[in-house]
């Protein structure tokens, strides 16, 4: 009876003690994990929580966070997690983006909600090695003269977005009046709009920089319905954008003068209502699009699912980032910044006809951009948009459509 | 040349007078409390979201029930929070209700969701008014007269009623004042809530002009200080000039440097503050100094 126990014992420790040599020693080899075993793996995001941008953010975190829950929330088989912090400033963006490094060991960050953070976000990044997905900023430098290794962008630089906008603003005339807003992202749009407008051979019916968080649009639309152009060439942002056409339609212009855009969020639109709403926008993504691949009707449906609302637009930039990300770790097989940044460099999304992928040499997001128009008859709080067409329509020339090296400017460091 | 300085003129007057509404709140709340209240506009804030609410659910009349619903929510904050500042240091006061102001702004953010809420102007009130060169649509008209109307009776409130009196008295000599029987603390409940109230109805008016977010009173508050540190802290008819000045400058400076539009209120104040310290109509005050 002893003996049949001990006999049953020894081989039972033998059994324990070699599982856990096997437990000890499996991380030697497996690839680099930068956290231990018990940690898991944390991913920074770095999105506005207040202001103006908020209503964006909102969209993008949950877009975010839905992208992370599809994989139940795991990242190469260990757990994985968020952490989000607040970018009320570019100076407390780096401050936030330099705690998400070195206080919680974060191994990639998302995030750059406004352009003028961005740019101070992508230098932190490259001063901290830190792998940085840029999911809504669209200033062409972000990507352009000032890319690095270790930032990727999503969103369509302003300069393509404009010269995708100009022909349908060209359609109304070619008298124009810049209305933008006096930071990074409305200077980029006033200096590419001005140089496209230039080179067609139009004119400036007017040039105003509006301050951000404007609260009365009412004195620029004087001047604007004073100077009668052809057409606004917008570049607004966020609620300020909303702001002006609630106000555009109260002084009676809506109808009357074209309003256009580049990089219009659903949320900028929603907040304006039915009555208000008008113009020809540039956008990334739109829930009603029938050509979105079936992958993304499946988020879609998701989003409404959860949130109980149409997906915005914001919501699939977040979503989008954030798989590109998580897809590149697991495909680099490790959460070492350079294995993340060689990772998001292969990364490719194709689905029915629809493929993205970050451009090797600048790290810019190739992908095609809609134009959309306000209809006339908004049938609810969220159908505002017929999308007229997906730019460019030859996929092969996106690479063109996106600027060669040399008109981009990025020399990778 | 002239008809466009006055159309802006006019137009910079409907941005002042809601500045005026929001600052005279203020003012009162830090003449007669000594308060400086940070959570100022949290409760305009709170004034456009109960207008949306009412708008929806029973029409365009009930809208004005939305000024006095803040108002209540400003007194039981009086009662719970504010009331236990009134003999600390002002410092305080400036913290808490700089949290009361983020509390504020995360329970609309919590009710009422964080993408802006479309709400424009009643039909009634659509078109325009056209007086010679000058062009202002029927819906600011009225703001311009609700405004009036509203500074009208405070002011008739403040200088003919009991109850105006016995606030003036308190906000010189609080002391004296209960020492004559007066339930004081009472007394600074309901001047808290009517600070509140006219913060509402500011937001109210402006909730079919601006964009409803929840961080939307980031473009109230400052002009707010800033019309009171120009016309002089707590005093009512300074608030007002003060107000109408500021919206007329920033009118006027859209039209000839747009840029410099966000920044004009403050250099604005600088100057008017080198000028005259305790600004425009600003009085020696006992109990501050």
């Amino acid at each position: 009876m002893t003996e049949s126990k001990s006999g049953l014992v020894l081989p039972r420790r033998r059994a324990l003690l070699g599982a856990a040599s096997l437990a000890a020693a499996a991380p030697l080899g497996r690839p680099f994990v930068a956290n231990a075993a018990a940690e898991p793996i944390r991913i920074g995001l770095l999105l506005a929580k207040t202001g103006q941008i908020a209503p964006q953010t909102e969209y993008l975190a949950q877009g975010t966070y839905l992208a992370l829950e599809e994989r139940g929330n795991t990242i190469m088989g260990q757990p994985a997690e968020l952490v989000w912090l607040d970018e009320p400033s570019p100076q407390d963006a780096t401050q936030n983006m330099r705690k998400l490094v070195q206080e919680q060991k974060v191994c990639a960050i998302l995030g750059g909600s406004l352009s003028s953070n961005a740019l101070a976000e992508e230098a932190t990044a490259a001063q901290l090695k830190i792998p940085f997905v840029c999911d809504n900023a669209a200033a062409t430098d972000i990507t352009g003269k000032n890319c690095n290794r270790y930032t990727f962008r999503l969103n369509t630089p302003v300069l393509v977005q404009s010269r995708m906008l100009a022909p349908y603003a060209m359609g109304y005339g070619k008298r124009w009046y810049f209305l933008t807003a006096s930071f990074a992202f409305g200077q980029d749009i006033l200096r590419s709009s001005r140089a496209l407008l230039k080179e067609a051979g139009g004119t400036e019916a007017g040039v105003d920089e509006v301050p951000l968080n404007t609260a009365d649009f009412s004195s620029f639309i004087l001047k604007i319905r004073q100077a009668k152009p052809d057409v606004v060439l917008g570049g607004l942002s966020a609620g300020d954008l909303s702001t002006f056409l609630k106000q555009w339609n109260e002084l009676g212009m809506k109808g009357k003068i074209p309003v256009c855009e580049i990089a219009i969020g659903d949320t900028d639109i929603w907040a304006v209502g039915k009555e208000a709403a008008t113009g020809t926008y540039t956008a990334l993504w739109w829930y009603k699009n029938p050509n979105n691949p079936p992958e993304e009707k499946a988020f879609a449906e998701s989003y409404q699912k959860k949130f109980n609302r149409p997906a915005a637009d914001k919501a699939w930039m977040g979503w989008i980032t954030a798989k590109s990300l998580f897809e590149s770790i697991e495909l680099a097989k490790s959460t070492e910044p350079m294995a993340i940044v060689e990772g998001l460099e292969n990364w490719k999304f194709i689905s029915a006809g629809t493929s993205y992928s970050y451009r090797k040499f600048d790290h810019q997001m190739l992908l095609k951009n809609l134009v959309v128009q306000v209809k006339d008859n908004i049938p609810d709080q969220w159908d505002y948009f017929d999308v007229k067409a997906s730019l460019p329509e030859n996929s092969a020339d996106l690479e063109k459509v996106f600027g060669t090296p040399e008109e981009v400017g990025c020399k990778m460091t | 040349m002239l008809d466009v300085i006055l159309s802006q003129v006019a137009s910079g007057l409907v941005l002042g007078s809601l500045y005026v509404l929001i600052a005279i709140g203020l003012s009162i709340i830090f003449g007669l409390l000594g308060i400086v209240n940070f959570a100022h506009g949290a409760f305009f804030t709170l004034g456009a979201y109960f207008a949306l609410t009412l708008y929806r659910s029973f029409g365009w009349p009930a809208v004005v029930l939305s000024p006095v619903i803040v108002g209540g929510v400003g007194m039981i904050a009086e009662r719970l929070l504010i009331r236990r500042l009134y003999d600390k240091e002002p410092l305080l006061s400036l913290i808490v209700t700089f949290a009361l102001a983020l509390m504020i702004e995360a329970s609309v953010r919590l009710i009422w969701g964080g993408i802006g809420q479309p709400f424009s102007p009643p039909h009634f009130l659509g078109g325009f008014l056209i007086w010679g060169p000058i062009l202002i649509t029927k819906y600011r008209f009225a703001v311009l007269l609700t405004t009036a109307s509203v500074l009208l009776g405070l002011w008739a409130f403040l200088t003919y009623t009991p109850f105006g009196r016995i606030l003036r008295a308190g906000s010189r000599d609080a002391e004296m004042v209960g020492l004559l029987g007066i339930n004081l603390p009472r007394v600074f409940t309901w001047v808290f809530g009517l600070g509140c109230a006219i913060s509402g109805l500011a937001g109210v008016l402006a909730a079919p002009l601006w964009t409803v977010t929840p961080s939307m009173a980031t473009n109230a508050i400052m002009p707010a200080f800033v019309v009171v540190a120009i016309g002089g802290l707590g005093s009512f008819a300074g608030a007002v000039i003060a107000g109408l000045l500021v919206g007329v400058v920033i009118a006027l400076t859209v039209q000839f440097k747009p840029e410099a539009s966000g920044a004009v209120m403050y250099v604005f104040m600088a100057l008017m503050l080198l000028l005259r310290p305790r600004g425009l109509l600003g009085e020696r005050w006992e109990r501050f100094e």
